[in-house]
């Protein structure tokens, strides 16, 4: 059974505080004599999915639907407060804003640091390196701090070594969007590469363009709870109506900017 | 299902191994990277403060240095210096791990990962700086005639458990870090405290010879599990005579206690780092 699928994601939920005083010394824990102000925040209810060993598989919603916090429930990040994940082989993950990275490193210490977190022996990590340095591209600055690198080199070797490490299951948080458009595409091949060699790919994205070419099913997430999951193609379409109608109904003034509608374009979807 | 489980379990530790080992040696290379000194100013430290105590206590107080037994040492400085050089593994190998998971809050919203190597790291970085030290010391009293490598075995332990000690309460001091951002600030002051609660710049003999410290009192100061570290460490480098057996249960107590207090602790507050930080 747990053979064929790569992640299980059972009834999960998941709280956050929502600090509106937040004390963070002793000093003013004793002297208010709490931890501060919090109201507590669902960020996912009850949430369940089945993603398929060598499979891709798009989460999507709107802003702070929970897409992030789940994909770090997957990554064991996050602990949910109910439920389980399960994931099967090992992990690679590149959340939101670029892989963990320390600023302070070059380029070259961080694909060592990195790959000694994801488990990689040096010796393999050497043989790998000019591999992972090429396929970012960024071989001229390798030996700079990363935090001198743009958003986009920055994005470019985390993916690098993300996918270098030849995870079972990969993890991407919305972060390809910084990458220009040879390295999208780049990225595009890898990931079927990747998915042919057995890999499993977890994305998140606002891209339905993306979700469309990208991915075999979805799960569409609204206000932390799983709104429909199944093939991409339908849930894309699905998600595109709901936000269509939300906007007919709660912007009467065509003139008035949508909060939500400029993420997504409610144009046609594109063909398979 | 067990069975995977107990798996990956084993995976984990052999991964959290190595990145022990990884982050350990980067911390020890980028600790004197921009100095150009480098690595001499692991010996300069304590000789700086060797130097200074010694003049303080034998010019300006007039102390007559405590005598050595067997080996008929009478010399402050190396009396000092015996038990400088652990206090001063205690006080950095404290102080980095009680940072550690603060300062690396950006690799832990990231990665998964073992998340107790990032104190562990420290106080081993920190531990290496030591062994070195005390090579450096064991050397320069064969110099003045004693042979100290016959206490080496001893010396040994008494370094892994007062890693151990260390560790516990870095553990702990690291987790709690997270939650309350001024521990470091408070740590500093008990370690101010600490320091003359110890027998550094003095010998535990001047506590015992005092009329004023009674019974009760002198309970109190054999229940800081450093006494009984610096007391080892004296025996070994300054005495060199073997710590007693009664200093060692001691030690391993104080060890077994402070690293399971220390991990229960971690393990708690583990688990909501990335939401905290
Ligand atoms: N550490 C945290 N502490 C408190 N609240 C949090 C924390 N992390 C996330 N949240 C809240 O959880 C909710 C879901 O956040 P999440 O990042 O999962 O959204 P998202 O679907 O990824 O949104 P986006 O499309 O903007 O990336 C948000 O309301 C957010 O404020
Ligand atoms: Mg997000």
């Amino acid at each position: 059974m747990s053979d064929q699928n790569a992640v299980i994601v059972e009834n999960v939920s998941k709280k956050f505080r929502i600090y509106h005083e937040r004390n963070q010394s002793i000093k003013q824990m004793v002297l208010r004599r709490s931890r501060g102000v919090y109201e507590e925040f669902w960020a996912l209810k009850d949430v369940s999915l089945t993603i398929p060993v060598a499979s891709s598989y798009g989460l999507i919603g709107e802003n702070g639907s929970g897409k992030s916090t789940l994909l770090k429930c997957m990554a064991k990040i996050l602990v949910p407060d109910e439920g389980s994940v399960v994931v099967n082989g090992s992990i690679s993950a590149l959340l939101e804003l670029g892989a963990g990275f320390h600023p302070e490193l070059s380029g070259r210490e961080n694909v060592f640091l990195n790959g000694a977190i994801l488990g990689i022996s040096s010796k393999e990590l050497n043989r790998k390196f000019d591999e992972i340095v090429a396929f970012s591209g960024i071989e001229r600055f390798i030996d700079t701090p990363v935090k001198n690198y743009s958003s986009g080199m920055y994005v470019r070797l985390g993916f690098s070594i993300a996918i270098n490490v030849s995870p079972d299951v990969l993890l991407v948080d919305e972060v390809l969007a910084v990458g220009d458009a040879e390295f999208q595409m780049r990225c595009a091949d890898k990931f079927t590469e990747l998915k042919g060699s057995g890999c499993t790919i977890v994305v998140v994205s606002h891209s339905m363009e993306m979700v469309q070419s990208l991915c075999d099913s979805a799960a569409w997430l609204e206000h932390g709870s799983l709104k429909m999951s199944g093939p991409a193609d339908q849930v894309i379409r699905g998600y595109l109506d709901h936000v269509a109608h939300n906007r007919e109904a709660t912007a009467p003034a065509p003139a008035a900017p949508d909060p939500v509608a400029p993420i997504v374009p409610d144009t046609a979807v594109p063909a398979p | 299902m067990n069975k995977v489980a107990s798996n990956t379990r084993a995976k984990d530790f052999a991964a959290a191994r190595s990145l022990l080992i990884n982050l350990t040696l980067r911390e020890n290379r980028s600790k004197y990277k921009r100095s150009t000194l480098g690595w001499a100013w692991s010996m300069v430290n304590p000789l700086a403060t060797m130097l200074i105590f010694t003049f303080v206590f034998l010019y300006v107080f007039g102390v007559d240095p405590p005598l050595g037994s067997p080996s008929g040492l009478k010399n402050f400085g190396f009396f000092l210096i015996s038990g400088l050089l652990p206090w001063n593994f205690l006080s950095a190998g404290l102080t980095a791990a009680t940072g550690s998971v603060v300062a690396n809050a950006g690799l832990i919203k990231k990665v998964y990962f073992t998340r107790a190597v990032l104190p562990a790291a420290s106080v081993l970085s920190w531990n290496t700086n030591l062994l070195i030290e005390l090579g450096v010391l064991s050397v320069a009293l064969i110099f003045v005639g004693q042979f100290v490598f016959v206490y080496l075995p001893a010396a040994l332990v008494v370094i892994v458990l007062q890693m151990f000690f260390v560790l516990g309460i870095g553990l702990c001091l690291g987790a709690l870090n997270v939650y309350f951002r001024d521990i470091e600030h408070f740590l500093q002051i008990l370690l101010l405290l600490w320091f003359y609660a110890t027998p550094i710049i003095y010998p535990t003999s001047l506590v015992f010879s005092n009329p004023r410290i009674t019974g009760p009192l002198k309970t109190v100061y054999l229940l800081n599990p450093m006494v009984h570290f610096s007391e080892a460490y004296r025996d070994i480098f300054y005495n060199l005579r073997s710590p007693s057996p009664s200093t060692f249960f001691y030690m391993a107590v104080s060890a077994l206690i402070s690293m399971t207090f220390g991990l229960w602790v971690f393990r708690k507050l583990e688990a909501k780092f990335a939401e905290e930080l």
